[in-house]
């Protein structure tokens, strides 16, 4: 098997807060293959951005460091290049696009300007005229009607999903191998939502591009993804394909997530199953397994030790003691 | 948006009238008015000159104006008509351009003011460049450096100059750089040579050399606000999604400030553009007294108290009209740099 595109390798990320260093994430590994799409989910806080955040080297400084682990693409670790080196990298080969498309390009700027922006960083040799070509081409596959009209427009004169395309467009630019999607769909009603991913499964067939995909809706992970991270409390908690995550779900946290998702074969009116208790502040974490609190299958061992992600068959990775009892259930 | 412009243009007309309506009243009614004051200087002077006669014999009440003097005096100043009278006619004058004669000077007011506007206005335009030029890029750096030793260490020095009024900054500026010093004049727009100058640029030295202290002395009151609204503008600016996807898209950080946050952090201080403009032409008379500059400030201050109602009024005239102006110039500029801003 070839290379993966994107490694992970036991990245650990802090917060300075008043109440003193927060590791919003612990031990994250994981790979990206060229071409995939992999999610990943968790609750609000869990530190999907946080993840996303890190990899792109956009963390909020001075507060928020790297404090371990590598993040390898094309040979090099990103987490140690030096700031120029990232500056290529980012906007060119590794592409992001955010949750809020209202907040996300510039007020007082045209569309076409923001666009063209990107292609000239990184086309330093590109004339204006071809760069408009591109930015009305790069809108029109993203959707969006009449392009040359919408280059002269400015952000608030775009709907939140016309908004989110030309994100999207601005994006996809400088054809990126890997795009990273941070909840790209949650501040967008549901036709618009269905709009936007089939919009990213078409450009992915296109490009071949790998994605990154967060959010918090395994739906919109069924829809999408080929493998998925599940993360809980800045640590990933479960990793596996698709097919196997759906079918049996290894850790007691993904179940129950799994469980609150609504379904048509359910009778109607009947409670969701929620996952009882609330997710701790990162302060406020027990030593040992991080969902002790909230799982019905607790032990004395999950209060001592913290368990390792362990793999299994199929390449399903769990944290958790009783994997294999529960498995078999 | 035009439209809008005109509209606003047009908005002037009531609203000067208001004001001017308002003030004209209050000049009818206060105490002390310029007929009074002329009965109490006869009396003093036939006083004294009653003190120095009193041996020839001569009684003392009878130097008061007589009905007929007071009559014409009234009639000289309007008093005779109803308010609303005198008003109209008054602002019949106005729109002619002009404003009247000085009851003080016995000149004609816009003559007057129009000696004093240059030199207000001169203080108000490079107090407010040097303003500008100090606080955008100061703001700019204590946002980039928020929280290091320069930051503290500027505020520091920010808010002094902002506690401290400015016309204290004056005498304190006067007592030690031109009294004690005397490193600087002590005050006057010009000096005597002016006139004698060679050279244009010799008199622009001149100019400068006396306005360096009532400048410092302005400079100390205004800055310390736009800086800090310059900081608070780029902080929040620095922290908004745009700047992070600017970044994300492979722009190095400096040039994402200079770039993207720069331009949405001007957009509070333009709106602040047209406010200033009348309160910085219209001059402060206090600094204008301990420099002993011949501003409008100064000139509408003593007109007030010498009950020189022309002048006060035609002072009223410039400043309201300014004023408003100034408004609409505030609202271009918003609309110049935020393109979100829509005028109808
Ligand atoms: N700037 C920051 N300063 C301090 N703590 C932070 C900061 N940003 C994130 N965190 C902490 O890191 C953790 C992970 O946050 P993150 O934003 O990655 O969550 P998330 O999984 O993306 O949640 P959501 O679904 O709400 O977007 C949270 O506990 C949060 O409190
Ligand atoms: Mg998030």
């Amino acid at each position: 098997m070839s290379e993966p595109l994107l490694q992970v390798k036991h990245l650990a990320t802090e917060f300075q807060t008043e109440q003193g260093l927060a590791r919003a994430l612990d031990d994250i590994s994981f790979e990206v293959n060229a071409g995939e799409t992999l999610g990943i989910v968790g609750e609000s806080g869990c530190g999907k951005s946080v993840t996303s955040l890190s990899i792109m080297r956009l963390l909020p400084k001075p507060a928020g460091n790297i404090v371990q682990g590598e993040v390898i693409f094309d040979g090099q670790d990103l987490v140690q290049l030096p700031a120029d080196d990232m500056h290529n990298i980012r906007g060119n080969r590794i592409a992001m696009i955010f949750q809020e498309p209202m907040t996300a390009l510039n007020p007082v700027y045209r569309i076409g300007r923001q666009l063209g922006e990107t292609l000239a960083l990184h086309n330093p040799k590109m004339s204006k005229s071809d760069i408009r070509d591109a930015s009305i081409r790069m809108l029109e596959r993203v959707g969006i009607p009449a392009p040359e009209r919408r280059l002269k427009e400015y952000p608030h004169q775009l709907s939140g999903g016309m908004r989110q395309r030309v994100m999207i467009a601005i994006a996809l630019l400088c054809n990126p191998e890997i795009l990273i999607a941070d909840e790209p769909t949650t501040a967008l009603d549901v036709t618009i939502q269905a709009q936007i991913l089939q919009l990213l499964k078409d450009l992915q067939q296109e490009t071949g591009m790998a994605i990154i995909f967060i959010t918090h809706d395994l739906g919109v992970i069924a829809e999408l993804c080929d493998r998925v991270l599940v993360m809980y409390g800045g640590r990933i908690i479960e990793q596996a394909d698709i097919n196997t995550l759906f079918d049996k779900p290894g850790h007691p946290y993904t179940r129950g997530l799994l469980k609150a998702i609504p379904r048509l074969d359910q009778p109607p009116k009947e409670e969701l199953s929620t996952i009882r208790g609330m997710v701790p502040s990162l302060f406020d974490f027990p030593p040992g397994c991080r969902f002790q609190n909230r799982c019905d299958f607790v032990q004395e061992r999950c209060r001592q030790e913290t368990p390792e992600l362990e793999t299994y068959n199929d390449g399903q990775q769990v944290r958790c003691f009783r994997f294999r009892e529960l498995v078999n259930e | 948006m035009t439209q809008y412009f005109i509209r606003r243009l047009l908005l002037i007309v009531p609203t000067f009238i208001g004001i001017t309506v308002l003030v004209f009243v209050i000049t009818r009614f206060v105490p002390g008015g310029p007929i009074e004051r002329m009965i109490a200087e006869v009396q003093q002077a036939s006083m004294q000159a009653g003190g120095s006669m009193q041996s020839a014999g001569s009684g003392v009440g009878a130097a008061t104006l007589d009905e007929d003097q007071i009559r014409e005096l009234e009639k000289y100043y309007g008093f005779d008509k109803p308010v609303l009278v005198s008003y109209w006619e008054w602002l019949l004058k106005v729109v002619q351009f002009d404003l009247g004669t000085s009851s003080r000077y016995s000149e004609p007011v816009w003559d007057t003011i129009k000696e004093r506007l240059p030199v207000s206005a001169f203080y108000g335009i490079v107090t407010m460049l040097i303003t500008y030029f100090i606080s955008i890029p100061l703001g700019y750096y204590k946002a980039v450096k928020h929280n290091s030793h320069f930051d503290h260490a500027s505020s520091v020095v920010v808010f002094i100059g902002y506690a401290i009024p400015s016309y204290v900054v004056g005498i304190i500026l006067l007592v030690v750089f031109a009294s004690n010093l005397e490193w600087f004049p002590m005050g006057g727009f010009y000096g005597d040579e002016f006139e004698d100058m060679e050279s244009i640029w010799q008199q622009i030295g001149d100019i400068f050399y006396h306005a360096a202290l009532p400048l410092l002395a302005y400079v100390a009151g205004s800055f310390a606000v736009m800086t800090f609204m310059m900081k608070n503008a780029l902080m929040d600016n620095l922290a908004a999604d745009y700047v992070r996807t600017a970044i994300a898209k492979g722009i190095p950080f400096r040039q994402a400030i200079t770039r993207h946050a720069m331009r949405n952090s001007l957009i509070p201080i333009a709106t602040h553009f047209g406010n200033n403009i009348s309160v910085i032409i219209g001059g402060s008379f206090l600094i204008e007294k301990i420099f002993n500059i011949d501003g409008l400030g100064l000139l509408g201050y003593e007109s007030i108290v010498e009950r020189d109602y022309p002048i006060v009024l035609g002072v009223l005239v410039i400043s309201a009209i300014l004023q408003l102006l100034g408004n609409i110039l505030s609202d271009i500029c918003v609309a110049v740099v935020d393109p979100r801003v829509q005028f109808r």
